[in-house]
């Protein structure tokens, strides 16, 4: 899908002003900063197609200028955890690249990535313009890496590749639990132990990246839901002063305060209420609002099917409902992933990617629907396949359906 | 095969009926229907007043200022504000009231929480036609997720055996109360329902194994071969029957309860419950329906359905969807939102959401939220209080409980919902939920708070 610009019009006058790259001011909104700003009636936010250059600058200048009527203008959500431009078809093994039986910490599913995937525009509808994508790995414990990707549609979209490092966890079906979280010790401990040493011409690529764990260069990120997993996991980042992130953590609400103390993030799915396994006994859909209570830093995904990852924005719309302020979950799908996944953006904030939706009223709501949105600055469509299809079905016409394009 | 005894009251008296015939009669065989009969019993009903409500009926009609009265189990009174003595009174000022949320796909209980393999009992995958299982027979009514349902403004569900074969089983409709037995749970007369499933499973899972089907095309040879068969059996019942009522003496037909439950729909007492995404497969269905002389009952699944909007209401098909599920399989690629608005535009359409999701079954209603909304920004002009209907009264509807519930009308259930805002809001959530009258969920009561045996003492 081609990205729609401003106009073919303001596209030839940035062209031949080469001088300044387009900005654009949007006046008039309800801007939701997330950051220590808050929320600022009647602002204005200037942007190129890069960053975010002012907000409530003292004179407006801009080629464009964009009258908000009122309404709210939040960053650009950020989803995760999910296989965006990595599955086009859950359920057609060549439009799967998600994973690899050989997959192993080294796993880089960036090379797949399809910015041209039906997903995208349709993931875009939910204001979402930031993504992490996550392989879904192979036998290995540890699944590959994530990277990170603006959902533009655009061929350079892989902003970081081999950002972090995914593990699976806890309850296996043929085995004990205990062996994953013993050979994640022994690898570790031997990695500290070699880095010691400093031999770097002769390391594994695999060795290459628990170094970078152990130096913070990259966060583990690890899915468990049992409390007892979790604590096994804080003990760790204890012992080899590294950086963790839980993901799932069904649990989590048990040993919340232990997660809190160890400043530990914890990447959830808000909707998750059902007792689905032995490790997740202790679901709940206020579990977003004890766990941010007690001082966790929570960042929402949508698990499930990749397809419906644009419903983040009601997931948080849920989790408000069931105790999180709205404030409290708009962090939850902007700054708090921004900050867990090291991106750029999520704030309303000079200096920011212009990463940038304007709404047509509470983001959260199933009524609301994406006015405009900005990727890096540049407007981006929300019309999708699923657009035409309709258009298609809904036309009178006395020829043939296949017709109507 | 064994054939089946009559009880034995019936079996003197058919005896002694024949003894006054001339000629000797063997007892006549007969077939009893309903063997696993529903052992439920409202909760203890009071009487219950809610006023200052905004009142969404399920018919069509949205009232400001209503009120609902439930009496004895039963929708008494709806209107504009009035009064009525001796009940409790409800103000719900500011609150909105519908029926009971009706889901007609749900594998609670046959594929419950937590989902291990001990629990895996909602697809009987050993042949493409099990027409002979019966769901119920799968219910374990400790799943958890029944009381999430509720919580949701569920009263009353169908519980459909999986889409693995060409014929999965009997479903089963349920009264979402809590109860230690399935008997207990069972919908008062509600019809059962067949499991049918078009498509890419069936022809995947047999295909795997070699065995018809491994195409569409043989998808469908097996439909005709089962209905063909079927017909057959019912031919032989009732050659049975009408020999019988001669007065001649004549030789039961085996008993087959797998084709007992394809008899059934051919003699219109259980209804078509058809997993099927593409337009072009629901047409072929509804054919195949005309040419064994049944109804294809209700398309679940039907991701497709706006393709062919005319077919399903000439032809009285429901078709139960989703707002936006897609793209995990090629039959489910061309999602539109919009579907259930394109169907429901067409008169005499039968529009129905619904989950197949213990998560979203716990939010029918955000689910018709999403799709009214989304189509009223895309031409259409749908308000909430047809909305509402794609989730109660088009859902009782499909079950074949329309007469019963599904709608705030004098005479019908006490199936109802208050909650505490407009209940297409992403915020919004069900504060107290009837069921016959019956109050079996308060959000701030405890007492009205069921919880699994299974959750009881977990740390």
């Amino acid at each position: 899908m081609k990205n729609f610009k401003t106009s073919i019009i303001a596209l030839a006058l940035a062209t031949s002003l080469p001088a300044a790259a387009e900005t654009i001011a949007i006046t008039n909104a309800t801007l939701h900063t997330v950051t220590e700003q808050g929320v600022l009636e009647n602002a204005t936010i200037v942007f190129d197609q890069d960053k975010i250059i002012a907000i409530n600058p003292a004179k407006v200048e801009a080629e464009t200028i964009i009258d908000a009527q009122g309404k709210p203008v939040t960053p650009g959500l950020i989803g995760s955890m999910n296989q965006i431009g990595l599955v086009e078809v859950g359920a057609v093994s060549r439009t799967r690249d998600a994973g690899d039986k050989k997959a192993d910490i080294t796993f880089d599913a960036s090379l797949a990535f399809n910015p041209k995937s039906t997903v995208i525009p349709y993931t875009r509808k939910g204001g979402i313009t930031t993504n992490v994508v996550t392989p879904y790995g192979g036998d290995d414990m540890f699944k590959g890496q994530t990277f990170i990707v603006e959902l533009n549609g655009e061929f350079d979209s892989v902003v970081a590749a081999n950002q972090d490092v995914l593990v699976g966890l806890g309850s296996s079906s043929n085995g004990s639990r205990a062996i994953n979280m013993q050979k994640l010790d022994k690898k570790l401990a031997a990695a500290k132990e070699a880095s010691a040493k400093k031999d770097d011409a002769k390391i594994k690529d695999a060795d290459k990246v628990l170094h970078a764990l152990l130096a913070k260069e990259k966060t583990l990120f690890a899915n468990v839901d049992r409390a007892s997993d979790i604590m096994q996991l804080l003990a760790l980042k204890e012992r080899y002063d590294i950086n963790l992130v839980l993901v799932g953590a069904a649990d989590a609400v048990v040993v919340a305060q232990d997660i809190a103390k160890a400043n530990v993030p914890v990447v959830m799915d808000a909707m998750r209420n059902l007792p689905n396994s032995f490790d997740a006994l202790h679901t709940g859909l206020d579990n977003a609002a004890t766990l941010t209570a007690a001082g966790v830093k929570v960042a929402f995904m949508v698990t499930g099917d990749t397809h419906n990852a644009y419903q983040l924005r009601f997931n948080a719309g849920n989790a408000v409902a069931n105790g999180l302020t709205k404030q409290q979950a708009l962090e939850a799908v902007t700054v708090n992933p921004a900050q867990i996944y090291g991106v750029n953006a999520g704030q309303l904030a000079p200096g920011k990617r212009a990463d940038i939706v304007m709404w047509s009223n509470d983001p959260f709501e199933l009524s609301t629907k994406v006015e405009q949105m900005w990727i890096d600055g540049d407007e981006v469509s929300t019309q999708s396949r699923q657009d035409k299809l309709r258009d298609r079905y809904i036309a009178e016409s006395d020829m043939p359906r296949s017709y109507t394009k | 095969m064994r054939k089946l005894y009559p009880s034995l009251t019936m079996a003197a008296l058919t005896v002694a009926l024949a003894g006054c015939m001339q000629g000797e009669q063997d007892a006549k065989v007969t077939i009893n229907k309903n063997p696993y009969p529903s052992t439920y019993q409202p909760l203890p009903q009071t009487t219950v007043l809610i006023n200052n409500a905004t009142v969404l009926t399920g018919t069509g009609t949205k009232i400001e200022n209503g009120s609902v009265l439930i009496k004895d189990g039963v929708v008494a009174a709806v209107g504009e504000n009035f009064t009525a003595e001796g009940a409790t009174v409800i103000d719900a000022q500011g609150k909105w009231v519908t029926p009971g949320i009706i889901d007609v796909h749900s594998h609670l209980g046959v594929y419950p929480s937590p989902s291990v393999e001990s629990h895996a009992d909602g697809n009987e995958m050993t042949a493409p036609n099990t027409s002979e299982v019966w769901a119920e027979h799968s219910v374990w009514p400790q799943d958890p997720g029944f009381e999430a349902a509720r919580a949701g403004g569920i009263t009353t569900l169908q519980i459909l055996p999986g889409s693995a074969n060409l014929f999965g089983g009997r479903s089963v409709t349920l009264r979402n109360v809590p109860s230690h037995t399935m008997q207990g749970m069972k919908f008062p007369d509600a019809p059962y329902g067949l499991k049918m499933a078009c498509g890419e499973n069936p022809k995947r899972v047999y295909g795997s194994r070699k065995i018809l089907p491994s195409t569409r095309m043989g998808n469908m040879a097996g439909y005709r071969m089962a209905w063909s068969e079927a017909t057959e059996y019912k031919r032989a019942w009732e050659k049975y029957d009408a020999d019988y009522a001669k007065g001649l003496n004549p030789t039961a037909p085996a008993r087959d309860i797998e084709l007992d439950t394809l008899r059934g729909v051919l003699d219109g007492e259980i209804i078509i419950h058809n997993h099927c995404y593409k337009a072009e497969e629901m047409a072929m269905m509804i054919d195949l329906s005309k040419e064994f002389n049944y109804h294809a009952g209700t398309f679940h699944h039907a991701i497709e359905a706006y393709k062919i909007a005319d077919d399903l209401a000439e032809n009285g098909n429901c078709a139960a969807m989703w707002p936006d599920w897609w793209g995990f399989k090629m039959e489910a690629y061309d999602m539109v939102q919009e579907n259930v608005a394109i169907v429901d535009a067409k008169p005499g359409s039968c529009a129905v959401v619904h989950s197949d999701s213990a998560k979203t079954i716990q939010r029918l209603n955000q689910e018709a939220g999403k799709i009214m909304y989304r189509a009223n920004e895309n031409g259409f002009d749908i308000t909430e209080e047809e909305a509402i209907v794609w989730i109660t009264l088009n859902a009782a509807k499909s079950l074949g409980i329309e007469d019963k519930t599904g709608s705030l009308e004098v005479g019908k259930a006490g199936d109802v919902v208050l909650w505490n805002q407009n209940p297409f809001s992403v915020y919004a959530q069900a504060e107290q939920v009837f069921v016959d009258g019956a109050k079996v969920y308060d959000r701030f009561d405890e007492t009205y708070q069921a919880k699994s045996d299974f959750l009881l003492g977990q740390e």
